[in-house]
This record gives C-alpha cells, structure tokens and sequence, in this order.
C-alpha cells in the first residue's frame, strides 16, 4: 500500500528536532523583545523630533568616549561567548569555562561602565526630570542594562552544566540559546550608541 | 435634509423622537450629515440583505435540506465572493472616501481660506481643568496685548463670518468640541492645534469637552453665542475697551496668550 | 511521500512528544500543571470570574445613567457606604476605567486566548501538549499575578485607576490621577502583556513544529488559523504597549517627563500624544488580537452545524492573514483629533477603508456557508449565528469612524462605544459562549442543558442587541461618552429616557447570564458525553471526552482537510455526513479516492 500522503513533516533525529524547536521559540522571543525596544527608539525618534533643538536648552551634551569603551566591551563579550559556542561544539570543556567567564566579566564591567556613566550625568545636573533628553538617555539605557543583568544571571546558570559535562558537544542548546540572547543585547546597545550618543 | 433614521425612528414614538443629529448652525457641516446619511442608507441596505440571507438559510435549508458538498474553491465561486466584496468596497467604501477626502482637503485643512476672509474673527483657547479660557486679539489685531478680550467658557463669535480657533492647554488633554457645529479639535499640552467654522445661524450653542479629563470632565461645559455681525462688532468693542481698563501688567499668569502667525502655518 | 516515510515521520515526531506518567499529587495536577488542557481550565476559569466583575461594573455604569445620582441596589449599602450607596464624578471614572481593561486584558483575553488557544491547539493539530509545556504553566501564573494587582488596585489609596482603559496621560500621569490604584494597574496591564508575549510565543512555535504528520497549514481547522494569527499579533505588537506602559511607569514613580506637557514640563518635557502613538500601533491590533480567534471558531462552527465544507477556506485564510498583515497600519484612525498632518490623516483613512475588503471577504464566506447547507441549530451555531449577526451590524458602523470627516463629529460620542461593544465585545462574547457550548462535552466529559443554553442565547442576543443599539443611538445624537451625568448638558437632556431604557436592557442582559451560571455548574453532574457528541472530523473528537492527559495514543497521521461533511461519496460509503481527518478510508470503491484527493487539497 503506497498510498501518497502529503505535507508530511520530513524525517530528522528527535535530539536536533527539541532543539530547533527551542530555537525557534528562541526567535520570537527576541522578536517580541525587538519590538520592544524598536518602539523606545520610535519614542525616542518622536521626543528628539519635536525639540526645536537636540539636546533641548539646559540640558549637558552627552559624553562619546565612555560610551564608546562601553560599546567595544560588548564587542569583546560577543567574542569571547562566539568562542564559547565554537568550543562547545568542539567539546573543550576547559576552553569553554574559560570564554564563559571572561564573558561574565566584561559583561559586569559593563555594567560598571553604565553606572559610571549615569552617575557622571547626574554630576553634571541631568536629573530624572529633565525634560526628554533625561528620560530617554535613563530610561532607555537603564532598560537595556537590565537586559544585561539578565544575561549575566544567564550565563552564571551555564557554568554548573558546563563544569559537570551535561552540556558538551552534543548537547548544548541553551548556550546556543544564550548566545544568541547577548547577540541581541549587543546590537540593541550598538543602536543605542549610534543613535542616541553619537547622532 | 431629510434623513432616513430619525424619520424612521420617528414612527417608533416615545423615547426615540430624541434621536437625531443636533441642529447644524454652521455654513459646511450639512457636507458631515450628508455622509453619514448616505452611508446609513447603505449599511441599512446590506444589513437588510444580510439578515434576509441568513433567516433564509436557515429555514429553508434546515436539518431536512441535504447540505450541498461544495468547498467554494473553483474559480467560479471564489470570483463571485470577491467581485461582491469588491463591489461594496467601490460603491460603499469609495463614496465615503471621495467626500470625507474633499471635505477634509476643502473645509477642514482650508486654514488659509478661512484666514483669508474678511471679517474673520480669531480666538485662542487654553483648556484646562475644567473650564474654557478663551482669548480674542482685540482691535490691535496681536495677542496678549492690554486690549485683548479674555473669556471664560462663554464664547461670542459673529454669524457669516469664519471663526479661526488655535487650542491647547495647560494640564491634560481635553477635546474642544462644538456638536452644532460640527466640529471638534483635541485641546493637547504643549502643542497648538487648530480648527475653524462658519456660524450660518445665531443662537446658543454648548461646548462639551470630549476627551475623559479628570472627575469633573462630565460639567467641563461652555457656550457659543453667534450674534448677527454687528452686535457681534458693538460686544467686541465695549469688551475690548473694559479689558484694557483692566488690564494688569504685573498677573503673568492671565497673559496666556501666543503669537498667532507662528501657528497659522499650513503644515 | 510514501506511507513508509509517514511512518518514519510519525516516529520521528512520537519520540518529540514522549508519553509521561501522569502525575499524582494535587499540586502537580492543579496548581502547577504542565497540561494544556489544565492550564487551559484554570485561564477559563479566571476569566470568567474577572468577566462577571466587569459586567457588574458596566452595571453601575448604566445605573447611573438611568438614574443620575440614585443610591445603587445591593453594592450601594455593601460597597459604596462611604459615599451613602451614591456613585460621585470620581468613583464613576474608575468604574468605567476599571470596566474596559478587565473586560480585555483580564476577561475575553483569558476566555477566548489563555483558555481556548491552549485547549485547542494541541488537540486539534494532532500534538500531546504544546512546544514549551513549562513556559505555559508560567504564563498562567504570571497572568494570576496581573490579576492580583488589578485587585490591588481595587484598594489604592485615591481608589483604582481612572484615566480610562485608553490612559492617556498627561492624565495618567501623576498630574492628572495619583495615587496607587493607577500605577496598579499599569503596572497589571504590563504583567499581562508578559503572560500574553510567553503564550503567543508557544502557539506559534506548537502551530509551526508540532503539526502531525498530514497537517498541512490549509488542512488545520480555521480556529487553530484564529489562534495562530492572534499569537503572532500577540508576539509583536504586545511588546510595543509594554514600552508604553513602562514609560508611563516611569513617568510616575521616577519623575521621568516622557509625556509631560504643558505648565508641568521641564526643559521642553515630552509629547503626550507619543503615548498615543505607541498605544495605538498596540490598540488596533489588539482589537484584531480579540476577534480573530472568535473568527476562526465561527468559521468552523458554521461548517459544522450546516454539515458542509467552509466556504473557499483558502480565501478565509488569505483574508485573516491580511487582516493581521494590516492591523498595524490603520492605527491612526483613533488619533484623527490630535492635529495630524493633513497626509497622515488621508493616508489612514484610506488605509483603515481598504482593510474592510478582508472582512468582507471572510463574512461573505460566512453567509455561503450556511446557504444551501443542513443546518441544525445546536447551541453552539445559535452563539455562531449570533455573532455573524452582531459583527456584521458592529463591522458596518465602523464605515462612519473609519473616514476622517464623519468621524470629526463621532469622535468620542456614545457611537464609538456602540461601534466597538458591537464588534468587539458582542462578537468575542458570543463567540466566546460558541466556544464553551462547543467544547464543554470534550472539556468536561458531560453534555450541557440545550433548553437553557438556548435561552441563555435568546436572552444574550437580544439584550446586546438593544443595550449597544442604544449606544449607537444615543451617540448619533451627540452624546459624548465617558459623563457622569450626561444630562448636564441641554443636547443630551432630551436622551435621558432612551438610556434609561438601554438600561433596562442591560439588565436584564447581565441577569439573564444566571441561566448559563447555572448550566455551567450543574452541568458538571449532567449526561456523560460520547467522544464525538457533535459527529464531527475534527481531532479532538477522535478522542475520548475528556482526552487523556497524552491526548493521543498514537499522533493520528492526517489525510483530509477539517470540513470534509456531506460528501456524497463518503456517505455512501460510510453511511454518515462525516469523516475523521485521519480516519483511513478503505480504497476499493473509486469514489473513496477521488473523494480522499478532493479533501487532501
């Protein structure tokens, strides 16, 4: 009997079929959350718009430098977790503890980063008040560095699997996950310093 | 201009003989009643259609009537659904597009027209809760000059002419809103919008705020008295001249008032 | 593909979904479940409770408008002591605040989404739970807590919230209504929103990954396509409301001026109507997010009950595709008042105009349905038909909001209210009650009581009919919306006895309800139901009522579409109007699979 039945779901290994699925639910999660901070860069399109000048009278410039060294440290993380997912698949245990840490580090440095910043701005007499150019460079940035507090968190969760041996080269999905979530959170910060301290 | 709803409502008697459109004392907003009465004409005639279709379904294709096994996919059937749904869009669609898209290119955004008048009047209004400040230029043709009139909620403004209204207000947004004219404009913080009629009738007519604005937006009420031309012209005079006796230069606060020519601009 | 390589694929997608234990403890069976169909009863049943909360308000509402001032019966002694049974101006606008966001985020959102999505999308695309059976237990529970804080602010210390459901600031903002009670619930709207984004991402994925083997996308029920749309307009546009709910959040409890305006800005301040903007780019789709699942379910509901294929099914879906593809687009409509530039306001009229042609096209589909079918008019089809009826009625009031010049004078009158308690409210209502009628027997395993169901329906239909007509009347005249007393004003004077009247109306509306309080309940110890009370081919009824916590002993390989009724050839072979979707057909007669070919499209 060879009866023709169509539409039927090809054939793969139920191991890399839990995967993708992860996967996928991985993508619209930062799909939603790209939304997310693609509407708090339309607000902040809206609120620079509206000024007749940027930033609005009384109101300090905003610094480029420590911004700058903020954003090549989360270049450098990207690095540093790409080299982990590349030393996972290979199975280097060691190489991947490694990267992970090194990830975490410059992650909470750049978290040192944003507060020196914000601080700095504070000293400089930009409260929460003032005006639009307060609430975007607080609101947005605060926001972004909570997502990077969670990614933190994240990455800690990995070490554990990686130091017992569960996660190795076969198995090794939710650092793919993590991965692709500070993947994110470096772009979202990128825009953020083109847009908001460097235009 | 005989309307199809109240007529037929009419015929019910008792409480639905209050339902109609509020008097139009303005020179365009018949333009309005026209849409909305023609679309009423047709909404009723496919709500009519559309119940008589599914009455008759129903009954006369009822548990008895053998169901015909057509899934509507040939290209016969799926033509004729979209060449009828296409035809409501064209005739019912297309006619409220093509009016309310002339109304609002040749009533609504003539700011310029309007201006261009003779014998146009102008009022700034700042809402706030919850009552309706409103300020005319006085003869000196500037605002937030002594001899500007400055009221509060009751509004004179003069039959046949244009009245311009720039608004905004001071706290949160509140909707300027005038039925019998038709017209209505949100009042917004930090913004200045604008809106404009022609009064063709004299008379009282209310203003009610239309944006929710606090506890107190259900009396948030004003008026609008249209005066034949010149005893619209004898009130602005008298006003004018008591409202430069008392004038104060010294109450900031009452000195609300903006240059009208940096939002008269056509965007 | 060969039935060889079905097989393969069956075992390919049996070993993804593995048959657990069921579990044992009462903790593990009813708090913490990871069973859709659980999870699924407990957002059922959190929305009802929540529905019936905001149908109590919108009687306080029409109480007060058919007797301005008047002490209220039975909350008025109990829960308005303080102010001697009387609801003041600012009790008043919390109470329609409160109204619309329980009536959306926390009533027909649970009902039609959390508890309908997840109770069918597994059993009727052939799957045993969905995609991420942990993250749906979460999202339950986070969306109990969105619950708890919406009662919380219940209790806030200036009252609940009372900028309307719409809360725009500035008066949202702490100028326009401190307190706790409006933070609350921002804080709730966002909360749920989280609990909306974790159930959108799981449909999508389940819809996409965890079709049977034979579930082709046009083969799936038009409810799973409702479900499917609506998450996918869940996972994007939900998101956007978040950033407008934690902007507004800011704004209150960290003195940020995102939309500040006016004498309280500082340094130039922020634009309130960006609020609007982000609002709305959500508040359009979210009204789609609403009714697209009630379009689905009547889609298939009046297939079924007139024994015939849906009409031009793929139309159907093309159309509530472009439905969704547009929704973001039109969202200007609610925002024609604020001074937009004359292009902008041309450009969503026309916009919001072209995308009625969708709707037409899947009522159109609608009404050839049911013509020239065997209609039988179980509960179920009657809430099916009532909502065409109410939808199409609700849908062609739209015409006059949709352009930007009618709308100059119905903007913000009783009109707009009537337009969107007809589509919005009315349809996802009686849909809604479709759904609970339709699925009670395989939810509960007992049969429901059709005598009460169908004056529950009578009773419904009516009521809504009369209560919104008279909104819309009331509004065609002028009526501006969201007074505490109306009649303050001369124009609305002479409407006092057509609201009192509308609200006689909703009375008897609200209490007529009882009639499926009760049936709902008793039902539980009513008639066992068979596994397929209704004779239908889709899944779940190929199971027993209710399914086992696996759903499926062995995940059914599918040959045919889901409205495979009256079949000429198949009824002769068969000797009934219908066929399971995976039902193997013998193929010695040739009408057998001629038949089989027609319905694999």
């Amino acid at each position: 009997m060879s009866t023709v039945v169509s539409g039927v779901i090809p054939y793969r290994p139920a191991q890399a079929r839990g995967d993708d699925t992860a996967w996928l639910g991985m993508v619209i999660f930062l799909g939603s959350w790209a939304m997310m901070f693609a509407a708090l860069f339309f607000a902040y399109g809206v609120l620079r718009l509206r000024q007749p000048s940027w930033p609005p009278p009384g109101t300090p410039p905003l610094p480029v430098l420590l911004p700058a060294v903020n954003t090549g440290v989360l270049a450098l993380n990207a690095a540093a977790l790409q080299g982990a997912l590349v030393a996972a698949r290979r199975g280097q245990r060691g190489r991947v503890t490694a990267a992970l840490l090194l990830a975490v580090l410059l992650g909470a440095a750049f978290i040192g980063g944003q507060l020196f910043l914000w601080s700095g701005l504070f000293r400089e007499g930009l409260a929460f008040e003032d005006g639009s150019l307060a609430a975007v460079v607080y609101g947005l940035t605060g926001f972004h560095a909570l997502h990077v507090v969670v990614g933190l968190l994240g990455l800690l969760t990995l070490l554990p699997p990686v130091l017992a041996g569960t996660l190795n080269a076969a198995r090794h999905n939710r650092l793919r996950l993590w991965v692709m979530y500070w993947h994110f959170v470096g772009v979202v910060w990128l825009s953020m310093f083109l847009l908001i301290f460097l235009l | 201009m005989a309307s199809t709803l109240p007529l037929l409502l009419a015929s019910l008697g008792g409480p639905f003989d209050a339902i109609h459109l509020p008097p139009d004392a303005s020179e365009s907003g018949w333009r309005i009643d026209d849409m909305i009465q023609s679309t009423t004409v047709f909404v009723s005639i496919l709500f009519v259609l559309m119940v008589i279709w599914m009455v008759w379904s129903v009954v006369k294709h009822g548990p008895m009537h053998q169901a015909l096994f057509d899934h509507g996919a040939d290209s016969k059937s799926w033509r004729w659904t979209a060449l009828v749904a296409a035809l409501i869009f064209v005739v019912v669609d297309g006619d409220l597009l093509y009016h309310s898209t002339t109304f609002m290119h040749g009533v609504f955004f003539d700011f310029a027209g309007a201006e261009k008048k003779p014998g146009a009047v102008r009022v700034e209004i700042n809402a706030h809760q919850w009552a309706w400040n409103a300020r005319y230029a006085g003869p000196d043709g500037k605002f937030n000059t002594p001899d500007d009139i400055v009221v509060l909620n009751e509004l004179v403004v003069p039959q046949g002419a244009p009245v311009i209204f720039q608004v905004t207000s001071t706290d949160v947004i509140h909707g300027f809103n005038v039925p019998s004219m038709r017209m209505k404009v949100d009042a917004i913080p930090g913004t200045v919008t604008r809106m404009w009629f022609q009064p063709k009738d004299t008379g009282v007519f209310e203003i009610i705020c239309a944006q929710h604005c606090g506890a107190n937006h259900y009396k948030m009420r004003g008026t609008v008295t249209v005066l034949p031309r010149a005893e619209f012209d004898r009130w602005a005079r008298v006003t004018s001249v008591n409202a430069a006796r008392a004038y104060d230069p010294k109450d900031v606060e009452a000195h609300w008032g903006w240059d009208w020519a940096e939002h008269s601009r056509l965007e | 593909m060969t039935a060889q390589e079905a097989a393969l694929s069956r075992q390919a997608i049996e070993a993804l979904q593995p048959i657990h234990h069921p579990p044992t403890s009462f903790f593990r069976r009813y708090i913490w479940s990871l069973d859709h169909k659980v999870i699924a009863k407990q957002y059922l049943w959190a929305g009802l409770l929540f529905l019936l909360v905001g149908g109590t308000l919108a009687m306080m509402i029409r109480w007060q408008w058919a007797f301005p001032g008047q002490p209220v019966p039975i909350l008025g002694p109990t829960v308005l002591r303080a102010s001697g049974g009387v609801i003041g101006p600012a009790l008043y606008m919390q109470i329609f605040t409160m109204h619309g966001l329980i009536m959306i985020f926390f009533a027909i959102t649970p009902i039609l989404i959390g508890a309908f999505g997840n109770f069918t999308i597994p059993l009727l695309i052939g799957a045993r739970d969905m995609a991420f059976p942990w993250l749906n237990a979460l999202s339950f529970w986070v969306f109990a807590l969105s619950q708890l804080l919406v009662i919380g602010a219940f209790f806030g210390d200036l009252g609940a919230a009372g900028a309307g459901w719409t809360t725009y600031p500035p008066l949202a903002t702490n100028i326009g209504t401190p307190g706790s009670g409006q933070t609350l619930m921002v804080a709730a709207v966002f909360v749920t929103g989280v609990a909306s984004i974790m159930g959108g991402i799981n449909y999508v994925t389940t819809v996409i990954r965890l079709r049977a083997p034979g579930m082709t996308y046009m083969r799936m029920p038009l409810t799973v396509w409702g479900q499917f749309l609506t998450a996918i307009l869940n996972v994007l546009f939900v998101p956007v409301l978040g950033s407008a709910a934690l902007l507004l959040l800011m704004d209150r409890l960290l003195g940020t001026q995102f939309f500040i305006a006016g004498a309280a800005a500082v340094k130039g301040g922020g634009d309130p109507i960006l609020f609007q903007h982000l609002f709305w780019i959500f508040g359009h789709p979210e009204v789609y997010i609403l009714i697209l699942p009630a379009w689905g379910i009547v889609a298939d509901l009046l297939a079924f009950f007139s024994r015939k294929p849906a009409n031009w099914y793929k139309g159907t879906v093309l159309a509530m595709s472009a439905v969704t593809v547009l929704s973001a687009v039109v969202y200007g409509h609610h925002m024609f008042q604020t001074g937009m530039n004359p292009l902008l306001g041309q450009g969503f009229t026309t916009l919001t105009l072209i995308i009625s042609i969708p709707a037409e096209v899947l009522f159109l589909n609608w009404l050839r349905t049911i013509y020239k079918g065997s209609v039988r008019l179980t509960v179920p089809m009657l809430f099916a038909l009532g909502m065409v009826f109410v939808f199409g009625f609700g849908g062609l009031t739209g015409l006059y909001l949709g352009a930007a010049a009618p709308d100059i004078y119905l903007h913000d009158t009783m009109f707009v209210v009537g337009h969107f308690h007809f589509t919005m409210a009315a349809a996802s209502f009686l849909a809604s009650f479709a759904a609970i009628y339709f699925w009670y027997p395989k939810m509960f395993g007992r049969l429901m009581n059709t005598r009460l169901g169908k004056a529950h329906f009578w009773i419904s239909v009516v009521g809504i009919t009369l209560v919104f007509g008279g909104q819309l009347l009331v509004g065609y005249a002028g009526q501006n919306r969201r007074l505490w007393n109306p009649f303050e004003y001369d124009l609305f004077k002479p409407l006092q006895p057509l609201n009192r009247w509308t609200s006689y109306a909703g009375f008897a509306l609200f209490f007529g309800q009882l009639l499926f309080i009760w049936n709902f309940f008793a039902s539980f110890r009513g008639e066992k139901a068979p596994a397929n009370p209704w004779q239908l081919g889709t899944l779940e009824w190929s199971v027993a009522s209710p399914p086992p916590m696996h759903n499926y002993d062995a995940i059914p390989i599918v040959h045919r579409g889901p409205h495979e009724l009256s079949d000429p050839a198949l009824m002769a072979k068969l000797g009934r109007d219908w066929v399971g979707q995976a039902e193997e057909v013998p193929p010695d007669a040739p009408g057998a699979t001629q038949a089989a070919a027609r319905g694999a499209t």
